[in-house]
């Protein structure tokens, strides 16, 4: 597959919700496709019945959620013929969001969700150094090759997307399933290191690592890999934590 | 009764010429209709293949879980490329949700548009332009209609002259369809097989230790599917990757 933008960390952003507080879990999913970059500033969200039928919620559930968007200044709702829900821009708001979600959730359920997020990806990716074909291995190789790092919102939309391809490579729909659910719930957190330079630096070379171990078919060293990606941008999302905690900055380079 | 492994080969020619003989026959009025103007305008299109498609999907127990055509560039009037696309009832789609009809594929609230932009580069539409044949993709997962693991028939559609390709009629067929339909066949044969495609991939076998997705080693004998890329080993080895 010759594509530059991988399809998974946009289309998890609207991948079906579970049961509870469902119109609070529309705006956290949608809030966090928007701040984290996934979804463009002043793009128009889906209709209202599409979001109602791709998140598998009533309709009024998703007016409620959109209705919780509006009150935090992240979407503006335009009537007519070209009306809709469009991504407020506003690089200030979405840093307060976004350290608000790192206070709101403790060190044990963001390092818990890195474990169960890495025990997956290691599972898709020992399976895909297995089962993918030569012809699969250099297509993922090719992706990577023309796949844009040089910005947060590139290196995320591509990271999500070529984890999404490596699942894919399992030849597990159940892991492909799996994985789509998980950058749903907790890719837009994970990825937030990749605002840094030499994360993204450091992503690109697990990334390759495990290329290189599915065009090889070692399924062991695509495990390791794959755990060490996970590791590295568990222990960034700790250390954002740690620092929003003490009261600093998201990122780095603006602590200080 | 035992049967052969040949007997075996003929049953998956059998079900992959019934899914080959469908899309012709969707294909002839496509061709028709694209034949008798320049540009087509789209509602007359999709029209067209809302007929045709979507009753074979609602069908109970459907050999597909989707169908329809999609159109290259410049064909249809005022569009890029076209999906005139149809999916079967969804159960469970972590994607797109649970459905309980046939719903269109609808790419412009999907954001799979920039995903797409190379979509003449994949398999099942890059093949058939490149042979004027028609083509089987798979088995694979596929994440962008039904989030399970299907293959895809694709047959090229031709314009008036028969020289441009103008798109194709496909079709995805899951894989646990085509087990329900080939397996109890498969174990009347009393040697394990695998059946599997071009590079040796497992869609369905006899041998527990080769299970489907995986990559099968060579047979003791191979028997070719007629009119498929598909061969069914005898005696398969496991992959000789670890």
């Amino acid at each position: 597959m010759e594509t530059r933008v991988g399809p998974g960390a946009r289309e998890a952003v609207f991948a079906q919700l579970a049961d509870a507080g469902r119109a609070e879990q529309v705006a956290q999913r949608l809030t966090d496709g928007i701040v984290l970059g996934v979804l463009d500033p002043g793009e128009r969200l889906p209709s209202e019945p599409e979001l109602a039928r791709r998140f598998g919620v009533a309709l009024i559930t998703v007016r409620e959620g959109l209705g919780i968007l509006r009150d935090a200044g992240l979407v503006e709702t335009r009537r007519g013929r070209e009306g809709g829900s469009f991504v407020v821009r506003d690089d200030a708001e979405h840093r307060t969001i976004i350290t608000a979600r790192l206070r709101g959730l403790a060190q044990v359920e963001l390092s818990d969700m890195a474990v169960y997020f890495g025990a997956i990806l290691a599972g898709a990716a020992e399976r895909a150094a297995e089962r993918a074909s030569d012809e699969d291995a250099a297509n993922l190789a090719g992706w990577l090759r023309g796949a844009d790092f040089s910005t947060a919102a590139a290196a995320r939309t591509n990271q999500g997307g070529f984890l999404l391809e490596l699942a894919v490579l399992s030849q597990s729909a159940r892991l492909v399933r799996e994985q789509i659910r998980l950058q749903a719930e907790f890719g837009p957190l994970l990825l937030l290191g990749l605002v840094d330079e030499a994360a993204r630096a450091e992503a690109s070379e697990f990334n390759q690592r495990i290329v290189r171990a599915v065009v090889r078919h070692r399924p062991t060293r695509a495990r390791e890999a794959a755990g060490e990606l996970v590791a590295m941008l568990a222990r960034r999302l700790l250390a954002a934590k740690a620092r929003v905690e003490r009261g600093g900055a998201l990122d780095e380079s603006h602590a200080g | 009764m035992s049967r052969t492994p040949a007997e075996a080969a003929d049953a998956v020619a059998e079900v992959f010429r019934d899914v080959f003989d469908q899309l012709a026959a969707w294909r002839a009025p496509i061709e028709q209709l694209l034949g008798s103007s320049g540009e087509i305008r789209p509602v007359i299109l999709d029209t067209t293949v809302a007929d045709l498609v979507p009753p074979r999907l609602e069908e109970p127990d459907p050999m597909l879980v989707g169908a329809g055509f999609i159109a290259d560039g410049e064909v249809v009037r005022g569009k890029g490329v076209h999906f005139a696309w149809w999916l079967g009832p969804l159960a469970d789609n972590p994607v797109l949700g649970s459905t309980d009809g046939p719903t269109r594929l609808d790419l412009s609230t999907r954001g799979y548009t920039e995903y797409l932009r190379d979509f003449r580069a994949l398999e099942w539409y890059r093949i058939p332009a490149t042979t004027r044949h028609a083509h089987v993709t798979g088995p694979y997962v596929d994440h962008l209609c039904t989030c399970d693991y299907i293959l895809t028939l694709t047959m090229p559609v031709h314009d008036a002259d028969g020289e441009r390709m103008v798109g194709v009629v496909g079709a995805d067929l899951a894989v646990r369809t085509l087990e329900r339909a080939l397996l109890a066949t498969f174990l009347e044969v009393d040697e394990p097989l695998a059946l599997v495609n071009e590079h040796g991939r497992v869609v369905l076998s006899t041998e527990p230790a080769l299970q489907v997705g995986q990559l099968s080693g060579p047979g003791a004998a191979t028997v070719a599917c007629a009119g498929t890329p598909f061969t069914v080993r005898v005696r398969p080895a496991a992959s000789g990757s670890s």
